[in-house]
């Protein structure tokens, strides 16, 4: 018995030290290779509420319901066994080291282990069902191997935790060091104790020998899988949580860059990513949500954002091992962009922030693309050729067009508008109209219809007229941090001047809204900023506008499009859709919509990109909007009417639906 | 090795010029300066060849006192040094490059590039007469620009046939907008050509107006004003109205 004993407290000790071994060099990686500091802020009890939503009830992974049940299932029985598997190995060291006594406690311990073993049990077959037989998508091609042998162990684990069970309540375990749970009544384990009235009863030596062999393999599996853990897609178990309690609210906001001080831009390297992003390489299990949602990989593009974080991983984990040899950094680091990640793929990305969105445990995956643009743009003045042309626009005439910056008030010229650039005026709200709205014959539109809504409602407002200038937005997405640091400081100096920072600002324009509302709180302008359907929706319940209720012969159909930098990046939902609830009596969602909403192909750039790889982002949009029958798609971004009015128009339904802006429909229906 | 001077033209940015309504000339007073178009291409051209063969890149700039914004463009992009010659006058070529050969006999060069006509005035008779003044070949609309030896190779398209010339260096150069796609200067170049100084310099020469300019006006077009209501026989009519204004 001694010798058994000494055995397994050496096996132990063994995998423990197997266990912590690549921890501590990933850890190592972590802390010494990053150039960039990544400061955190306290915020203990919001991080405390993300780990228990996050973690312990495992909020995000139900946006996947199926697979949100397989994990949570496995998560919650990989707790309960926690407690089991310490005292189990206690007592397998010296009987009288086992911790659970009789009582309250530990019979809620073990019953809920029981449970959760026959649940995991059948756990096992709902994943190898999703993962070999319905083969769910974003599985296929990822890891198979690894997910085998992890369900291997798990299943062994449960088989030989019942095999146990039914011993011990035959009797034969009684006086066998190593065994636990000897004191609890059979009603405990109620699954144990149903298997053991279904089996045979095991009696004397042949039950002792099937009692300790099944104990040395239940304990030897368990020892492999912590072994396994660190050195396979599993390190998520140990890097997870941390990276869940460490993100912050950020999401797909991108950090400014201080040019006077930085001398390195963007992520060209290893060295360029911050601890808190190697975590987010750790974290990382190749589940495939983000990819699954992300509308590149949807229209049939290259960009897979699993990849990326998993190629930068294999670059930490590859590149990271030489340097904890001591060998020299120069020779052993080498860029990450172009190989293993194309610059094609940093390019295709929409910053819709969907990978972020559904990402179980916070991997942020757009401030990495972002910064890799950004690598590309800053230090080696590399981009698609049309986003130069962009850039070039951007700086000689603040805006995405070759357009002469003086005529950008002339949409309202007739409208008798205060324009700010031409005299002064009283004014309580100032109208940002953005440059697509002010340029764009279509999308001026909008603009106009936000006048009439503005004059009805008896709102003092003003425009700036040709002192507008673009918020910078399209030239940091797309990585020119420069040019947008010089437009934002522009901006947020006129701002001051023209005292409009006392204003409240309402803007059509979901780009320009998270530019005011996010970005520019890292200029230190801190704005009352309102997107347009906040806006319209606060003035319809205030009783302000009054509109035109829908008569029943009418025979539209409705569905709304949201776009990304309203929704997700912003989080208003439900304000479009209340004011849209004023007007359409037949409504319907998209396939995607809310926080799964589908990118209309114009964010990051894209807008004045051409889209060359796979399908039409637009298009793929544009056809779910038709599956819903709805015969006006309505929207609440400039980018997005362009996008989506030109898919309706190059898939050929101009007869069959419209796209709309919410604020044009508002407009024709005021009373 | 081979030392370039490229030469770099400021004009106003064009797409910000409108007519004065009552006089129909341009305003210029509003619309502000920026590199003109073909000399971005030429610099593109220098600092490309400066990558491939060594040497050094030098412009040059006659221009005003905005000019000092246009020249720390051209540093951003690669060239090494620079002289803004101040005191422009206006669009006379005949003393433009008498202003700019004084400049270019004091710097040592295997090559000037240039583009091969400015996108504001057109002229491009720069290339031609400083070839005059300085004794130095030219090789005109260049596509793409070979150094051999001592001897500089460009490609010419014509309108059925690609023409390959060759002269002896020094020579001079005049790129057409096909050559490149200027570049995107790395902010680290953008920050480093701001803290570099801008040579600034007068000119000896005296000006010679030996033409005028008589005049600068917008051509006055007479809009038809047709508007067809009818969206499904709109488009027969009005192809119909441009077949007979082609006639």
């Amino acid at each position: 018995m001694y010798l058994f004993s000494m055995i397994l407290l050496a096996a132990i000790i063994v995998s423990v030290i197997l266990f912590f071994i690549p921890i501590y060099r990933q850890l190592w990686y972590a802390f010494r290779i990053p150039k960039v500091r990544k400061k955190i802020e306290p915020d203990i009890p919001r991080r405390i509420y993300i780990l228990i939503r996050n973690v312990l009830f495992q909020g995000k992974l139900f946006k996947d319901l199926g697979g949100g049940i397989m994990h949570a299932l496995f998560f919650w029985t990989f707790l309960a066994f926690g407690l089991y598997s310490l005292d189990f190995l206690l007592a397998g060291i010296n009987p009288a080291f086992q911790l659970m006594t009789p009582g309250l406690f530990s019979d809620i311990v073990f019953f809920s282990v029981d449970i959760f073993a026959l649940i995991s049990l059948v756990d096992v077959f709902h994943s190898v069902i999703r993962r070999w037989i319905i083969k769910v998508k974003r599985y296929q091609g990822y890891n198979g191997f690894e997910a085998a042998i992890i369900l291997i162990f798990v299943e062994g684990l449960m088989i030989t935790y019942f095999i146990l069970g039914v011993l011990r309540l035959d009797g034969v375990s009684k006086n066998i060091p190593g065994s636990i749970m000897e004191f609890l009544s059979p009603s405990v384990t109620p699954v144990t104790y149903a298997f053991a009235t279904l089996l045979p009863k095991a009696t004397g030596a042949f039950g002792v020998y099937a009692y300790w062999i099944t104990w040395s393999i239940h304990a030897s599996i368990f020892l492999a899988f912590l072994i396994y853990i660190p050195r396979a897609k599993h390190l998520h178990l140990v890097f997870a949580p941390f990276n869940v309690f460490f993100s912050d609210r950020k999401g797909a906001q991108l950090n400014r860059i201080d040019f006077e001080h930085e001398t390195r831009f963007g992520a060209t390297d290893i060295r360029d990513f911050s601890w808190k992003d190697y975590f987010d390489f750790y974290s990382c299990t190749e589940c495939g949500r983000c990819t699954a949602n992300c509308p590149a990989n949807i229209s049939g593009k290259h960009l897979s954002p699993r990849d990326i974080i998993w190629d930068l991983r294999v670059a930490v984990l590859s590149q990271g091992k030489q340097l904890m040899q001591g060998k020299n950094e120069d020779e052993i680091i080498k860029p990450v962009i172009g190989d293993p990640i194309p610059e094609n793929d940093l390019w295709s990305c929409t910053t819709c922030m969907a990978c972020v969105e559904q990402c179980p445990v916070m991997i942020d995956h757009v401030p990495k693309i972002v910064n890799m643009r950004r690598s590309l743009v800053l230090n080696e003045g590399k981009a698609p050729r049309e986003v130069i042309d962009l850039y070039r626009n951007l700086e000689q005439y603040k805006s995405p067009y070759t357009i002469d910056p003086s005529t950008r008030g002339d949409w309202a010229k007739d409208l008798g508008v205060l324009d700010l650039s031409e005299k002064d005026g009283d004014y309580d709200v100032l109208f940002w109209v953005g440059c697509v709205q002010s340029f764009d014959k279509r999308n001026q539109e909008i603009a106009k219809s936000m006048v009439k809504i503005f004059n009805k409602a008896g709102i003092k407002f003003a425009i700036l007229g040709k002192d507008e200038t673009c918020t910078g937005d399209p030239a940091r997405r797309t990585g020119n941090e420069y040019l947008f640091d010089i437009l934002a400081q522009e901006n947020v100096q006129k701002f001051e001047q023209k005292g409009i920072k006392n204003k409240k600002i309402v803007t059509a324009c979901a780009h320009c809204y998270n530019s005011f509302k996010n970005d520019y709180k890292q200029y230190g302008l801190n704005l009352e900023v309102y997107h347009h359907t906040e806006f319209i929706d606060e003035l319809i319940r205030e009783g302000r506008i009054k509109l035109k209720s829908p008569e029943s012969s009418e025979n539209n159909s409705y569905t709304y499009h949201d776009p990304c930098y309203l929704g997700r990046y912003n989080k208003v939902y439900d304000a479009p859709r209340e004011v849209i609830g004023n007007f359409a009596l037949n409504y319907k969602e998209m396939e995607m919509n809310k926080s799964k909403g589908l990118c209309c192909g114009g964010g990051g750039g894209r807008l004045w990109m051409d889209e060359k790889e796979g399908k039409q982002m637009s298009h793929v949009r544009i056809d779910m909007a038709a599956e819903t029958g709805a015969s006006r798609v309505v929207t609440a971004c400039p980018y997005c009417l362009t996008m989506l009015d030109d898919a309706r128009k190059t898939t050929n339904r101009e007869d069959k639906m419209e796209v709309i802006d919410i604020a044009e429909e508002v407009a024709a229906r005021l009373l | 090795m081979v030392d370039i001077i490229v030469l770099v033209k400021q004009m106003h940015d064009l797409e910000q010029i409108k007519p004065d309504p009552s006089t129909g000339e341009p305003m210029l007073e509003k619309s502000p300066f920026k590199m003109e178009t073909i000399s971005e291409n030429a610099v593109e051209a220098a600092v490309q060849l400066k990558e491939k063969y060594g040497g050094k890149v030098t412009a040059l700039l006659f221009g005003n006192s905005d000019a000092g914004q246009i020249m720390k463009k051209a540093y951003a992009m690669g060239c090494d040094d620079g002289y803004v010659i101040t005191e422009y006058t206006g669009n006379n070529h005949f003393y433009t490059s008498q202003v700019l050969a004084e400049k270019i006999k004091t710097i040592k060069h295997d090559l000037i590039l240039l583009g091969n006509q400015s996108a504001d005035s057109v002229t491009g008779m720069l290339a031609g007469r400083l070839s005059a003044i300085l004794g130095e070949p030219v090789l005109g609309n260049a596509v793409s620009i070979e150094i051999e030896g001592e001897d500089a190779k460009i490609k010419r398209v014509l309108e059925k046939n690609n023409y390959y010339v060759k002269t002896h260096l020094p020579a001079i150069i005049s790129v057409t907008q096909e050559i490149n796609e200027p570049r995107l200067p790395p902010v680290m170049r953008i920050m480093q050509a701001g803290r570099k100084p801008i040579n600034s310099e007068k000119t000896t020469v005296q000006e010679i107006k030996n033409f005028t300019v008589v005049s600068n006006k917008a051509p006055i077009s007479e809009r038809k004003k047709l508007i067809f209501e009818d969206v499904d026989k709109g488009i027969e009519e009005v192809v119909k109205v441009i077949k007979e204004e082609m006639r």
